[in-house]
């Protein structure tokens, strides 16, 4: 057609709006009034040192962050940062707009792909756990689902990050339990990578620490934020803040600790090295008041982490939010309710990374049929989030003139050209009484399992095609950190 | 007033977590003669049962719980000298902390709070201790029960080095040694040693009890 529309637009994808501009500014402005009236403790001297010299009050632990310096730290932080698989491919851009899902990290217990038990989770599960995720078309990033129980006690990161990083052509999310494991782990970036300063170019990895709610920066989460930003390793920097329990019951109460005991990491990283990349958010829910549990599945995770998308964008920062995780011990209708209304806020709320997808038990067990599951309510969610294209093509009035009243659509070239982008299930139950019946009569669980087991069993990924010396020096980074908790338990053990 | 009317008002005060209100109402039935291990039974714990009865039936909620586990561990500092002065059996003493290079605070917390509630004398250590601060802590305090906590499956071993660091300093048997956290199991907890595991901070007053009154 010739003409065209003046500011015409075809497609809105929708988002939706918690918070007023008014609130979003209240809650902001309680964060930088707390960051500065009632402050943080920062375990790290070396960061209270830093913080101090720009102006920050430190009476001993406690560290009072003025306005300016939060301000600073916000105009300074990158407003994308790309992230490389191994092989050197762009593997995701960490900025406002785009939407990554993906497990979560560490949970101790694991559902036995086999058996369908719960056990404790071991190293080969780290390989699977990537391979799958990789073969899993809504699934965006890489974690690991559990924390190893099967290598020297203190190496489950660094063993995960190794096994994980070489099984995955996707963004591969990493945390460690101290500063020398986080290096080791930046080390074999840079193995892959092939040196320090390809790392920096291309940053195969990023790093995931957590600050201690409420308002603690300790040792070690501060030491790894320090480390991450000197040397340009793409960093979250999270509290699990705990509703009730270590921030307000209140939810605008929440945000305000929430958003603030994460700042600090930024404010920090962006004083060490300005422009490298943090991500803040976080697990946002509410201590279960019968149970005293942290709940997963709680309706308020979904408002909180998408309430607090919508202030760390205020803030100019990407976020890290959560979804796809279930209060459930086993897979039935509410390990599904729970994760398609936390997985369809989060698609809505516009958050960069979203994980967890794959938790059960509240965070207690990893479950990869739980990831499954999610990938296709992730598909799913995504297809509400395009939105209704609107132009003259899709409006299709030629279309409808030509079928007219009483006729069909089924011949047209338009339904063949527009059928294709409906969502179609891998896993959703379409089936007629008769066929449904003839397959044994199938519940959603069986079906997850047997796709589960199908990718399990026949996908490959790329660990094959890592070079034998990249590998043979992986190894020797996993043999010296073994030599060095070795020398570091020793003088304990003689005492 | 009658005593037994005072103890009821002193279940209800607790029951509703008034702390002050339940303060003047043992000192008024202190006043009155009543004797300490009355007040104890009919009126406090009788009203912690009650509470925690309240809780399981989710006709409480635990912010109210919490209150009352305050108000509870308020009224023991009173009542308690009074018991050990007439050689009346008290609960006895809880000592727990978070096991070293752990920081998980707020379950520990909890479970310390449900352990006043149940009328025991609580000191909590803190978190990321190492195993000699729980050795000194028995030594100091001369607990009946030790709890350990561990919300990672690396600082878990820790618990069984406190054990054995018990051990060595010839006190094992002088605790008993409850564990809990997230990952820990009751399987553990028999390979570690410890006496007993509890999954949650009510399970941890039930099985306390059972214990002591085993014992
Ligand atoms: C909140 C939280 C944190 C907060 C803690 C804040 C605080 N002030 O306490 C922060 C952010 C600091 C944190 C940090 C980390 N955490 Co954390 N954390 C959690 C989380 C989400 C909830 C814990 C909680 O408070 N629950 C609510 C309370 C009420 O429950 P609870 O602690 O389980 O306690 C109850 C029972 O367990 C029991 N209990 C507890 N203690 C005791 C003691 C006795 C004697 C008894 C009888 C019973 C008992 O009774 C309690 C009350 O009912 C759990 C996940 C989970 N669902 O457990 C992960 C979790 C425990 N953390 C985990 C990890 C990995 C970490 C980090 C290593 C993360 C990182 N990459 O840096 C760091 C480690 C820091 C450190 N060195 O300790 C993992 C552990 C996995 C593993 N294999 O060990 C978990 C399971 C999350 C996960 N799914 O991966 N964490």
């Amino acid at each position: 057609m010739a003409t065209t529309r003046a500011n015409q637009i075809d497609n809105i994808t929708p988002r939706f709006a918690l918070l007023s501009d008014d609130q979003k500014q209240r809650i902001y402005l309680g964060m930088i009034k707390t960051l500065n009236d009632t402050g943080a403790h920062v375990h790290h001297d070396e960061a209270r040192d830093i913080l101090e010299q720009h102006g920050a009050r430190v009476v001993g632990e406690r560290v009072f962050i003025p306005p300016q310096l939060v301000r600073r730290a916000l105009s300074t932080v990158p407003p994308t940062t790309t992230l490389f698989n191994w092989e050197g491919e762009e593997s995701c851009r960490i900025e406002i707009g785009r939407t990554y899902f993906g497990p979560g990290p560490t949970p101790p217990f694991f559902i036995d792909p086999d058996t369908l038990e719960r056990r404790k989770y071991l190293r080969k599960d780290a390989a699977m756990v990537a391979r799958v995720c990789d073969a899993l078309p809504n699934i965006g990033y890489v974690d690991s689902l559990g924390s190893i129980s099967d290598v020297t006690n203190g190496l489950a990161d660094l063993y995960e990050h190794a096994d994980q990083i070489q099984n995955t052509t996707k963004p591969l999310m990493s945390w460690a339990f101290n500063v020398e494991n986080c290096r080791d782990e930046h080390r074999i970036g840079i193995v892959l990578a092939g040196g320090e300063a390809e790392f920096r170019q291309r940053p195969n990895f990023i790093h995931y620490g957590e600050p201690i709610s409420p308002l603690v920066s300790d040792y070690h989460a501060m030491s790894k934020c320090v480390y991450c930003a000197t040397h340009r390793i793409p960093q979250v920097y999270t509290p699990c803040s705990i509703g009730g329990a270590t921030v307000p019951a209140s939810h605008a109460g929440q945000l305000v600790v929430g958003l603030s005991e994460a700042m600090v990491g930024v404010v920090v990283a962006q004083l060490i090295n300005p422009g490298t990349c943090v991500v803040i958010g976080g697990v946002q829910s509410i201590l279960d008041m019968r149970q005293s549990i942290y709940s997963y599945g709680a309706p308020e995770l979904s408002l909180l982490s998408a309430a607090l998308t919508e202030m760390v964008h205020f803030c100019g920062l990407p976020m890290f939010s959560t979804s796809g995780c279930t209060d459930t011990k086993t897979m039935e209708a509410q390990s599904g309710m729970e994760a398609a209304l936390s997985i369809h806020a989060a698609m809505l709320s516009g958050a960069t990374f979203v994980h967890d997808n794959g938790y059960t038990e509240s965070g207690k067990t990893g479950s990869i049929f739980q990831t499954v599951l999610d990938d296709e309510i992730i598909g799913m969610a995504r297809a509400i989030q395009q939105g209704i294209v609107v132009n003259d093509e899709s409006l299709a009035l030629e279309q409808i003139k030509r079928v007219g009243p009483g006729g069909h659509y089924l011949y047209e070239d338009h339904t063949l050209e527009w059928a294709r982008r409906h969502w179609r299930p891998t896993l959703m139950d379409r089936d007629s009484y008769e066929d449904w019946d003839r397959k044994g009569r199938p519940a959603m669980r069986d079906r997850v399992v047997k796709k589960t087991r199908d990718i399990i069993e026949n996908y490959e990924g790329p660990a094959a095609r890592v070079p034998a010396d990249a590998r043979k020096q992986i190894d020797a980074i996993l043999a010296e950190a073994e030599e060095r908790v070795r020398s570091q338990s020793r003088p304990k053990q003689l005492q | 007033m009658s005593t037994s009317s005072t103890c009821s008002q002193i279940s209800e005060a607790l029951i509703a977590g008034r702390q002050e209100e339940l303060l003047k109402h043992i000192h008024s039935a202190l006043e009155q003669g009543t004797e300490a291990e009355q007040i104890m039974n009919e009126g406090l714990v009788a009203a912690m049962d009650a509470v925690g009865q309240r809780w399981k039936a989710g006709d409480m909620f635990l912010p109210e719980v919490i209150r009352s586990a305050k108000a509870m561990s308020g009224a023991m500092e009173i009542i308690r000298p009074k018991l050990i002065e007439s050689n009346v059996k008290t609960m006895g003493t809880f000592v727990i902390g978070t096991v070293l290079r752990d920081l998980h605070d707020i379950g520990k917390n909890l479970v310390a709070m449900m352990m006043e509630g149940a009328g025991f004398k609580v000191v909590n250590l803190g978190i990321d201790l190492e195993p000699q601060v729980f050795v000194d802590a028995v030594k100091e305090h001369k607990p009946d029960i030790l709890g350990m906590s561990a919300l990672l499956t690396t600082t878990m071993p820790q618990m069984g080095e406190v054990i054995n660091a018990l051990k060595e300093a010839g006190i094992r048997d002088q605790v008993k040694i409850i564990v809990g956290g997230a990952p820990v199991t009751e399987e553990f907890a028999q390979e570690i040693g410890a006496d007993v595991y509890a999954a949650n901070a009510a399970a941890t007053v039930d099985k306390v009890k059972a214990m002591m009154s085993a014992a």
